[in-house]
C-alpha cells in the first residue's frame, strides 16, 4: 500500500470510528550512515522505513500514535484502541481544531537532489576526502559520520488539507585529533551535492585540532567570549525549543509570559525558516496540513511568537506557524523548530577577534544541562578547541572549561555577530542551525580543581 | 518471527559473509499524561521491523527495514552486504568478533499482571490518584506546573546469527516520569524532574506507592523554597545520597569503562575516555569504592538475560576496591582487546545497531549507617538529590548541582541549603570517598549514546557515601 492510500484510509477510518477530526501522515525515509573512527570505517548503516502517524480529536479529547508498521491492519487496530481510549478519557483543557483546508502549498526550491540517495561507493570517497583534509592540516586521526537521507512525506487531514513533501540531505561531521587533548570539529550539510564540502569540513576540524595543541588548564572567571557556530548552534537549538508553546506548557521554558518582551540583545534575530531555499529541513507543509512559513521568533531581541500547533493556538492564542509534527512527548502532535536561522551581523570573523581584545574563543561544546528551565540557569562543557585571546590574537590553547551561566543573560549579552554564516548539524545539534560567530560578554567559566 | 530471521541469515550466508545476525522486534508501548490535572493525548507506539548486521572481510554493514516481505528482506540483506563491501577500502582496522558460545534461549521478564491486560482507564486512575495528593493543602507548596506521565512498553525480540545462537526474549517495562515547578511567594521557583522504572508487570506499581512517593517529592520542594540558605563554598566534607552516588557511577565510571569509547569508536559523538586499554589495575579511588554493572538485577529497568549479540549477560565489576577492574565489552572490542565479551551490546529498537551500553550501574554497599556517615563531619554538606549535572566527553571533569541538600554541623544534619555545586575530576571524586553506606537504592533513567541516538533504559544507584575535603563552589 502506498503512502497516499494509507493516509486516505486512515482519515476515513478515524472518522468512521467517530473521531471528529483526523490527521494522518506517512513518512518514508531512506538513509545511509557511514561511521568512521581512527581513520577507519567502523560500520555503514542503511534504513528503509515507512512510518504512519495518526492524530485524532473529539470534543476536547486528543490521541495519537506512531506505527512503525506500514500495514493498514496494524494501523486500524491501533486507531481502534486510540478511539476507545478517547471515549473513556476526561476532556482536556481546551477545544482545538485542525487547520481548515484546502491549502495551496508552494514547493521550496533546491531541497532535492536525486544523486544523493543513489550514493554508496561515493560515501567512502567523500569520507576519505574529509579525513585527508584534516590530516593535511596536522590532524593525526579523525572520527566522524557521513549521512545521506531521502525523505518523502504524505499528509492528509479530515479538515481538507492534503499534500506531500520530498527532500534530500547530506551531512558530515568530522572530529579531528592531534592527541587526546587536542581536537577540532568540522561540519558540512546541504540538500544538494553541489553545496556539500567535506574537504572544507575536514580542513576546519584539522586546523582547530592543530591550533589546540598543548593545552593548559584554563582559569575560572568572567570572560568576553567569541562563540564559534557549533557551540552557539547547540545553545540556539535549545532556545528555539524553549520557544515552542509545548515547552512553555510543560514549564520547561524561560519564555513563559514573555511574548512582546525583550528577551535578548537587539543584535539577535532568530527565525525558524521552513521556506528557505536549500534549507536542510525546508518543507511545504506541517503534519496538520498547514503551509509552512518563515517565523521570526525573536526580532532584534524581542520575543514575537511561540512556535505553534493547532492545540497550542487554542490554548495560548497567536497564529499558526506551520510547526506541528507528530513527535511523541506528552502532546503527540506538537510544535517543533525545523530550520533555525540567525540573521547575520556586520563584522568579518577577523574583526570579531579584534573586538574580543582579551577573552576566550570557544569552538564547540556538549552536555548542556539546566538547573532550572524557567530561570535558565545551566552549565555546558567546552569540547574541542578552546583558546585564550590576548590583544585579538590566539594566545594559548586551554582545556577543562565549563560554561556556568544563565541562558537569558547570555542572550541579552550578545554584542556582535559575524557576516559569514554556516549550517551546523551534528550529534548534539539535531535541528540544523544557520548562524554566524557571536561575541557574548561576561560569560561565567568554571572548572574542576581536584 | 523465526522464519523471517532465518531467511535473512541464510540470504546473508549465501553471499559469503564472515558473520551475519538478524534481529526482529515486535514492540508496543503506551503513554498517558496528566498536566496540571488535565489529560493530555493518550499515545501509542507500535513497531515491527528487522535489523541485519553482516561482517564482510573485516567491514561491518547494518541495514534495517519495517517492510517484512521476503523481497524487502532480501534487499535489506543486500544493502548491508553491498555497503560493507564498498567501505572495505577505507577499513584500516578490520573488525573481528570474539568467539562466544552459541546460545539457544528463551527468556522473559516476569509479569504477574501483564501490561497488555491493563486498560488505559486503569492507567489514568493511577495518575489521578497521584494528582489528588498534589494539592497545596497536602504538599504545602504551590505547583503551578506539574506533569505526570505513565509509560509502559513491551519489546518482543528474536535474534539469530551464523554462529548458531537463537534467542527469543521479551522485556516489559513500566515507568513514571514527573516534571514539577514549585513556587513560593518571594522565594522564587525550583524544578524537579524525576523518574521511576522497572521491568515486570502492572504489579510493580504496588511497591512504588506512587501517591506518597510523588507527594513527598513535591513537599521537599516547598521546604527548599521556604528554608534553604546559600550553600557554603570552599573545602569541606560531603555526604552524597544514593541518587548522586548513582549518577556519578553512571557518568564517571560506567561511561569511561565502555570499551568502544576507550578504543575511540564513539569519538565524534559521545566521545572517548580518559582510560586506555592498558589501565586495568590502575588505582582510581579508595579501597572503599567498588562499582559494578549488572543487567541481571531482578525487576531492574536495565534488565536483560542475553545481549543483542547473543551473549549471556552477567555482573561486570568495573572498579574493585578503588582499582579499575574491567571494561564493558561487546564482541568487537573483546576481540580487539583479547578478552571475552561480557554481554554489554544493546540495541533499543529494530533500527539500531547493537553498541556497548550500561544496564544497571551501582556502587556496592559498605558498612556505615546514615548516622555514622555524618557523625564525625564537623562542617560539611549532605547532597541528597540533584537537578543539573554534566561531564566532559572523556569522563574526567564532572559537575553535580544539588537540589535537596543540607548543612552538616558538628555531626548533625541541620539547615537546608540551596544549589550546592560540586565540580570535581573522576580520580578526585573516587579518591575522596572514605565511607560507604549500607543501603543501596536505584534510580531509573534513560541513557543516551550512539548515532543514531539510542535512549537505553538503565538504573544507576548505590548507597550514600562520604567524600573528605572536596571543594564546593560554583
Amino acid at each position: 500500500m502506498n503512502p497516499k492510500e494509507i493516509v486516505d484510509q486512515a482519515v476515513e477510518y478515524g472518522l468512521k470510528l467517530g473521531a471528529r477530526e483526523v490527521a494522518a501522515a506517512v513518512t518514508r525515509e531512506k538513509r545511509k550512515m557511514l561511521k568512521f573512527a581512527n581513520d577507519s570505517v567502523t560500520i555503514v548503516q542503511s534504513w528503509d522505513q515507512t512510518v504512519p502517524t495518526v492524530y485524532m480529536l473529539s470534543e476536547r479529547k486528543r490521541a495519537g500514535a506512531r506505527v512503525e508498521n506500514p500495514s493498514m491492519d496494524a494501523l486500524k487496530e491501533v486507531m481502534k484502541t486510540l478511539k476507545a481510549a478517547m471515549d473513556i478519557t476526561k476532556p482536556g483543557e481546551v477545544e482545538s481544531s485542525l487547520p481548515k483546508g484546502p491549502f495551496k502549498y508552494e514547493p521550496v526550491p533546491h531541497i532535492f537532489d536525486a544523486r544523493i540517495p543513489k550514493m554508496t561507493d561515493e560515501l567512502v570517497d567523500l569520507a576519505e576526502e574529509a579525513m585527508k583534509a584534516a590530516r593535511a592540516e596536522g590532524a593525526r586521526r579523525s572520527s566522524g559520520v557521513l549521512v545521506t537521507s531521502e525523505l518523502e512525506r504524505q499528509v492528509k487531514t479530515s479538515a481538507g488539507a492534503e499534500g506531500e513533501d520530498k527532500g534530500t540531505d547530506i551531512n558530515l561531521s568530522i572530529r579531528a585529533f592531534v592527541d587526546d587533548d587536542s581536537s577540532g570539529q568540522g561540519n558540512s550539510c546541504a540538500t544538494r551535492l553541489d553545496d556539500f564540502n567535506p574537504k572544507l569540513a575536514g580542513a576546519e576540524a584539522g586546523k582547530i585540532a592543530n591550533q589546540a595543541r598543548n593545552p593548559v588548564f584554563g582559569d575560572e572567571g568572567k570572560y568576553r567570549v567569541l562563540f564559534g557556530p557549533s557551540i552557539m548552534a547547540e545553545f540556539l537549538d535549545r532556545v528555539a525549543d524553549f520557544a515552542t508553546a509545548y515547552s512553555v506548557d510543560l514549564g520547561l521554558s524561560f519564555f513563559a509570559d514573555k511574548i512582546g518582551q525583550k528577551v535578548a540583545s537587539e543584535k539577535l534575530t532568530l527565525v525558524d525558516d521552513r521556506r528557505m531555499p536549500g534549507g536542510i529541513n525546508s518543507c511545504s507543509l506541517d503534519e496538520e496540513g498547514y503551509p509552512t512559513q518563515r517565523t521570526t521568533i525573536i526580532d532584534r531581541g524581542t520575543l514575537k511568537t511561540y512556535l505553534h500547533s493547532s492545540y497550542s493556538v487554542a490554548k495560548y492564542g497567536g497564529a499558526l506557524t506551520g510547526s506541528a509534527f507528530y513527535v511523541g512527548g506528552t502532546w503527540g502532535m506538537a510544535p517543533v523548530a525545523l530550520n533555525i536561522v540567525v540573521e547575520p551581523g556586520e563584522y568579518s570573523q577577523e574583526k570579531l577577534f579584534e573586538q574580543i581584545g582579551d577573552g576566550l574563543y570557544l569552538t564547540n561544546n556538549w552536555y548542556t544541562r539546566f538547573q532550572n528551565y524557567q530561570t535558565g540557569d545551566f552549565s555546558s562543557i567546552c569540547r574541542d578547541g578552546a583558546f585564550e585571546i590576548k590583544n585579538g590574537k590566539i594566545a594559548r590553547s586551554v582545556k577543562g572549561l565549563r560554561i556556568s551561566d544563565n541562558m537569558p543573560r547570555i542572550l541579552q549579552s550578545i554584542t556582535a555577530l559575524s557576516r559569514e554564516r554556516k549550517w551546523i548539524r551534528w550529534w548534539e545539534v539535531p535541528v540544523p542551525v544557520y548562524l554566524p560567530h557571536m561575541i557574548v560578554e561576561n560569560v561565567g567559566i568554571t572548572r574542576a580543581t581536584k | 518471527m523465526e522464519d523471517l530471521v532465518q531467511h535473512a541469515i541464510e540470504a546473508a550466508s549465501a553471499k559469503g559473509v564472515q558473520y551475519a545476525e538478524a534481529r526482529l522486534h515486535i514492540d508496543s508501548g503506551s503513554g498517558v499524561t496528566l498536566t496540571n490535572g488535565k489529560p493530555e493525548p493518550v499515545q501509542l507506539a507500535k513497531a515491527k521491523g528487522i535489523a541485519v548486521r553482516v561482517l564482510v572481510d573485516g567491514a561491518l554493514g547494518f541495514a534495517s527495514t519495517n517492510d517484512l516481505s521476503k523481497e524487502s528482506l532480501d534487499e535489506t540483506v543486500d544493502i548491508a552486504y553491498r555497503t560493507a563491501k564498498a567501505s572495505k577500502r577505507l577499513v584500516t582496522k578490520p573488525v573481528r568478533l570474539s568467539k562466544e558460545k552459541a546460545e539457544h534461549a528463551n527468556w522473559e521478564t516476569k509479569a504477574r499482571e501483564p501490561l497488555l491486560d491493563v486498560a488505559i482507564e486503569e492507567k489514568l486512575v493511577v495518575l489521578e490518584e497521584i494528582e489528588k495528593n498534589l494539592s497545596p493543602s497536602v504538599v504545602k507548596v504551590d505547583l503551578p506546573s506539574r506533569t505526570l506521565v505513565l509509560i509502559d512498553d513491551i519489546s518482543d525480540r528474536y535474534f539469530a546469527d551464523t554462529d548458531g545462537s537463537k534467542i527469543h526474549g521479551v522485556a516489559s517495562r513500566i515507568g513514571l516520569l514527573f516534571i514539577f515547578t514549585a513556587s513560593e511567594p518571594g522565594k522564587g521557583i525550583i524544578q524537579r524532574i524525576g523518574q521511576k522504572g522497572e521491568t515486570g508487570g502492572w504489579e510493580r506499581l504496588e511497591a512504588w506507592d506512587l501517591p506518597k512517593y510523588v507527594a513527598d517529592e513535591a513537599k521537599i520542594l516547598g521546604k527548599i523554597l521556604r528554608e534553604a540558605k546559600q550553600a557554603p563554598r570552599g573545602e569541606l566534607d560531603l555526604v552524597l545520597g544514593s541518587e548522586v552516588t548513582g549518577i556519578a557511577c553512571h557518568e564517571s565510571c560506567g561511561h569511561p569503562q565502555e570499551a568502544d569509547r576507550i578504543l575511540g569508536r564513539e569519538a565524534a559523538q559521545a566521545g572517548e575516555s580518559y582510560l586506555k586499554p592498558d589501565m586495568i589495575g590502575h588505582r582510581i579511588g579508595t579501597e572503599a569504592v567498588t562499582v559494578v554493572d549488572d543487567p541481571t538485577v531482578p525487576n531492574s529497568y536495565g534488565f536483560y538475560e542475553y545481549d543483542e549479540e547473543g551473549v549471556r549477560a552477567g555482573r561486570r565489576t568495573l572498579i574493585k576496591n578503588g582499582v579499575i577492574a574491567g571494561f564493558l565489552q561487546n564482541r568487537e572490542t573483546a576481540a580487539e582487546l583479547g578478552v571475552s565479551s561480557n554481554g554489554a551490546a544493546r540495541a533499543v529498537s529494530y533500527d539500531r545497531e547493537p553498541i556497548i551500553r550500561m544496564a544497571n550501574t551501582f556502587m556496592l554497599p559498605g558498612e556505615y549507617n546514615d548516622e555514622e556517615l555524618v557523625e564525625d563531619v564537623s562542617k560539611g554538606v549532605f547532597i541528597k538529590t540533584f537537578m543539573e549535572w554534566n561531564i566532559d566527553d572523556r569522563r574526567y571533569n564532572q559537575r553535580y548541582v544539588g537540589l535537596e541538600a543540607y548543612l552538616i554541623e558538628n555531626g548533625q544534619i541541620t539547615s537546608t541549603v540551596r544549589n550546592p555545586i560540586l565540580e570535581i575530576t573522576t580520580p578526585g571524586f573516587y579518591g575522596s570517598v572514605d565511607a560507604v553506606g549500607k543501603t543501596v537504592e536505584y534510580e531509573a533513567a534513560t541513557c543516551g549514546k550512539g548515532e543514531p541516538e539510542q535512549g537505553a533504559p538503565v538504573w544507576h544507584g548505590g548507597p550514600p557515601i562520604r567524600l573528605r575535603k572536596v571543594r564546593l563552589g560554583g
